[in-house]
């Protein structure tokens, strides 16, 4: 296999299309090494080496399953399983678990003594988005270093050692009074539900795994981020109900999966019982009342043909939108130019 | 941008100015962090201490509306210092001859007198982005929205065009969107001046085009742009129809718009919540969110992305496109395309720089298509000029600094600022629903500076009156060190204490976009009123050491 400067084994297995079995890595942190499950048998060297931080060199000979590795990754396997969350099914209440997908693919053994949970929470922890949860917790890392390499604000960090090894804040504060800026990123890289959505919407909801994903773009600011909105299909009486929004994985464009605090957790407006559900016309009396979509559209046609016929087409003006879509506005600008002759249409954007 | 966001890791120096991004872009600010650890150099330009200052290596901390006074220093330095990419210029660029006279009084010490920044580190900065390859400059409304924005951004395009960082990959001039679908909204002729695809009104060759596919005959004559529409709205305008924007909220000196509003004889509102404008409107149309509907939305990096529908909207609330296609209906005129990917491929095929770009080629592709786009060949194209400017050649265009219209004085001796939040967007409607976000940020506030606040008995937390010549509100004061003396900064999100009240609605003579960044205001302490716990004991006061560098 040809390969590039600087790429890892874990590159170039990938691109030979190998399965080599991760927890703590992700393309957008550096290499830990540290889960110890894509540990590979390079020809020559006495040991297993982990694949996502061994370098890739010439005439290396890599083997990325035998008995050996086998018995290594199900023993290794076997070994988190004792300290995290039992039972499959019950611990997939949220996102789906890595580990537990893992242990299964590889036949790991799951009849092993689990262990005393000796990981410290942080039950007073009072912000409304972002919960952990220990009982689920391996220690990979991933949240942190995500933290530190990649949002940069190193609000959460691996505290304590052995099976008390945790993720805590500086003196253990909640989230609101670190630096954290609530992006979420540690709830999509965590491998096994650690980090979890604390909102109430998706406490109700049915696990992620019987959710459908709608990837689509986020409606906040200028970048774009890609996003997957997960639906309930059976929610607001069979009409679908949104239940989370997740990351599509590391290198989707142009956000790299990525998200912020508003794109990732910002989505009650949708269900909210403020939204206008019926169109309104104002009656002679001064008071908006519900309408027909009939009777609405035609008083809006009405109204502005009436002020075109007595003052004029450039009496009108259309004030267009940023937050709707390109054809919304391509339609907006066409009546105004179209149905009423005016390039009076413009919207708040003039940047 | 000339750029794609991916990009950004690989710059060796980043010129910020005017962008509070780890609030308002956090996903691009990711970018720059990351390039950061790498060792790119960060430069950030802005009146206040923001989250990237903390980690920049130099923060120039200029006074607000002193632009093109820092700007042309540093033109000066790279002209004085020989740092011209004379090749590109060349070969490039017109109009270059005019910057040398313009250039010559504004030398680095001058510039330290207006703008506050020191004269030795504008030198430093100007040699070190011009001697780096691979340097790109990041703004957003920090430069356009004043009465001189065009002038701010032609004096950041002679920058880039004198030391030809353009064309290719991590360098180039980069605008930031503020809204998910502003580049959209341009794109799709949304304007008085264009149609689709910057296609100008007043030309006739174009106009004939439109004439021939659309069936109608069409104004030569540019329309009102939106600060003009709200000027003489209830005088000139009568009446108006407005898709998703709270204006009430969200355009300058509300207290005259309200005023124009009353008089109008018809208004259209079509959205998605109950606002602020809803007031003065005859009609009201209820619509379909982003999770509601089928369409596109074009990125800050020009990049046509298809928004999908997810959920069914509430009660008879139907998709804008919907309800215009109806709409067009009512009005006489009915539509040929009838679907959104129908409407969406008329746009394209009447404009030569999306031509190549359909709902087809955007699934083909997987990751959305970055304009301009000829023909299904192309996969779009990620960063502009590659190989020769567009327009044939760069122009350089010379500037004056003019101050901004309305400057401190002793009956307001303030500059107000106004601007976004992390935790909220715009006029709030969606993040203000949002029960965490209300909770991390439940309130209006103002940032003044230690100094201004204890010379008017003003203690943090405290409310207090801001006083503009247009309209007064009420909120707390917040008092700190990020602000710098004689200034103060407010965001807009919140409908109670609604800042644009203050604003001045002139605006840039060329775009018509507002002076939201500077206006003369005054800071007044109310006595009477209970001190309450304060929520902005919620605030986290920026801990710089908590990024590592890798």
């Amino acid at each position: 296999m040809p390969f590039g400067d600087g790429e890892t084994i874990l590159d170039v297995t990938r691109r030979a299309g190998r399965q080599v079995p991760t927890l703590c890595h992700d393309d957008r942190l550096k290499p830990a090494g540290a889960c110890r499950t894509c540990l590979v048998q390079i020809e020559g060297a006495r040991r297993l080496a982990p694949a996502c931080s061994t370098k890739a060199g010439d005439g290396m000979q890599v083997t990325t399953a035998n008995e050996r590795i086998d018995e290594h990754r199900q023993n290794l396997l076997a070994l988190y399983l004792v300290d995290h969350h039992q039972g499959h099914d019950d611990c997939e209440d949220g996102a789906p678990c890595e580990l537990h997908a893992m242990a299964a693919a590889y036949g790991a053994p799951t009849d092993w003594e689990p262990l005393p949970l000796a990981r410290a929470e942080r039950p007073n922890d009072d912000n409304p988005y972002i919960e952990f949860r220990a009982d689920r917790c391996i220690a990979c890392a991933r949240c942190t270093r995500y933290c530190d390499e990649v949002e940069g604000v190193s609000a959460i960090t691996m505290a304590k050692r052995g099976i008390e090894t945790t993720v805590s804040t500086a003196d253990a504060l909640g989230l609101f009074d670190t630096t954290c800026e609530l992006c979420g990123g540690c709830v999509a890289v965590c491998p096994t539900g650690a980090m979890a959505e604390k909102m109430p919407l998706v406490a109700k909801a049915p696990p992620e795994r019987k959710l459908h994903k709608v990837r689509t773009t986020c409606n906040y600011c200028g970048v774009g981020c890609q996003m997957d909105i997960n639906v309930d299909g059976y929610g607001n009486n069979g009409k679908g109900q949104v239940a989370k929004i997740t990351s599509p994985p590391p290198g989707t464009l142009p956000s790299d999966g990525n998200l912020c605090v508003k794109g990732r957790f910002a989505y009650d407006f949708i269900d909210h019982p403020d939204r206008l559900k019926v169109p309104l016309v104002r009656n002679a009396q001064g008071e908006l009342k519900e309408a027909t979509w009939e009777e609405a559209l035609a008083a809006a046609a009405k109204g502005l043909r009436a002020v075109e016929a007595e003052h004029g087409k450039d009496a009108l003006a259309f004030v267009s939108s940023s937050r709707c879509t390109v054809e919304e506005n391509y339609l907006v600008q066409k009546l105004a130019r179209v149905a009423f002759g005016t390039n009076n249409v413009h919207q708040c954007a003039a940047t | 941008m000339t750029n794609s966001i991916g990009e950004i890791r690989d710059a060796d120096f980043m010129f910020v100015i005017g962008s509070n991004t780890s609030e308002a872009h956090p996903i691009i600010a990711m970018e720059m962090k990351r390039a950061v650890k790498r060792g790119a150099e960060l430069v950030v330009a802005d009146p206040r201490s923001i989250w990237m200052t903390t980690i920049a290596d130099k923060h120039l901390k200029l006074t607000p509306g002193t632009d093109v006074w820092l700007l042309n220093a540093m033109a000066h330095v790279i002209l004085k210092e020989g740092l011209c990419d004379e090749k590109f210029i060349e070969e490039n660029t017109e109009g270059f001859e005019a910057l040398p006279e313009v250039l010559e009084r504004y030398t680095p010490e001058e510039a330290q007198k207006v703008t506050g920044v020191d004269a030795a580190v504008i030198r430093e900065v100007a040699i070190r982005y011009a001697t780096t390859r691979k340097a790109a400059i990041f703004y957003t409304l920090g430069i356009t929205e004043h009465s001189h924005g065009t002038d701010n951004v032609y004096a950041l395009s002679n920058l880039v065009l004198m030391t030809g960082h353009l064309g290719a990959a991590s360098m180039g001039l980069n605008p930031l969107r503020g809204q998910n679908n502003v580049q959209g909204a341009n794109d799709a002729g949304a304007t008085p001046i264009f149609y689709p695809g910057y296609q100008r009104v007043d030309d006739e060759a174009v106009r004939k085009k439109y004439e021939a596919a659309w069936g109608v005959d069409l104004d030569p004559n540019p329309g009102l742009n939106l600060n003009e529409m709200m000027k003489v709205a209830g005088t000139t305008i009568r009446a108006m129809f407005i898709m998703g924007e709270d204006i009430v909220m969200s355009e300058p000196n509300i207290s005259h718009l309200e005023e124009g509003l009353n008089n109008m004889d018809f208004l259209v509102l079509q959205d998605i919540f109950p606002n602020e404008t809803m007031r003065f409107t005859d009609v009201v149309l209820p619509a379909a969110c982003f999770a509601e509907k089928d369409g596109v939305f074009v990125n800050s990096e020009r990049r046509m992305q298809r928004v999908r529908k997810a959920v069914e909207p509430p009660g008879q609330a139907r998709a804008d496109w919907e309800i215009l296609v109806s709409l067009f209906a009512a009005a006489g005129t009915p539509l040929e395309s009838q679907t959104v990917s129908e409407i969406f491929t008329e746009m394209t095929s009447l404009a030569p720089k999306f031509a190549g770009i359909t709902y087809e080629h955007i699934e083909k592709l997987g990751h959305g298509i970055q304009w301009p786009c000829a023909d299904d060949e192309s996969d779009g194209t990620r960063y502009l000029h590659e190989g020769g400017v567009l327009r044939g050649r760069g122009l350089f265009t010379a500037v004056e600094y003019r101050p901004s219209l309305e400057l401190a004085d002793d009956n307001y001796p303030l500059v107000l600022s106004t601007g976004r939040t992390l935790y909220h967007y715009n006029a709030a409607t969606q993040t203000r629903r949002a029960q965490g976000l209300k909770v991390k940020q439940p309130e209006a506030y103002v940032e003044m500076h230690p100094k201004d606040a204890g010379r008017r008995s003003i203690g943090d937390g405290d409310w207090v009156d801001v006083v503009s010549r247009r309209g007064t509100l009420r909120c707390r004061a917040l008092v700190s060190k990020q602000v710098q003396r004689g200034c103060i900064w407010m965001p807009f999100h919140f409908a109670e204490a609604r800042a644009n009240l203050l604003t001045i609605d002139e605006g840039d003579n060329v775009t018509g976009t507002a002076e939201y960044k500077v206006c003369a205001a005054e800071v007044r302490r109310v006595t009477g009123e209970p001190k309450p716990t304060r929520s902005s004991d919620r605030e986290v006061e920026f801990l710089p050491g908590s990024f590592y560098r890798g």
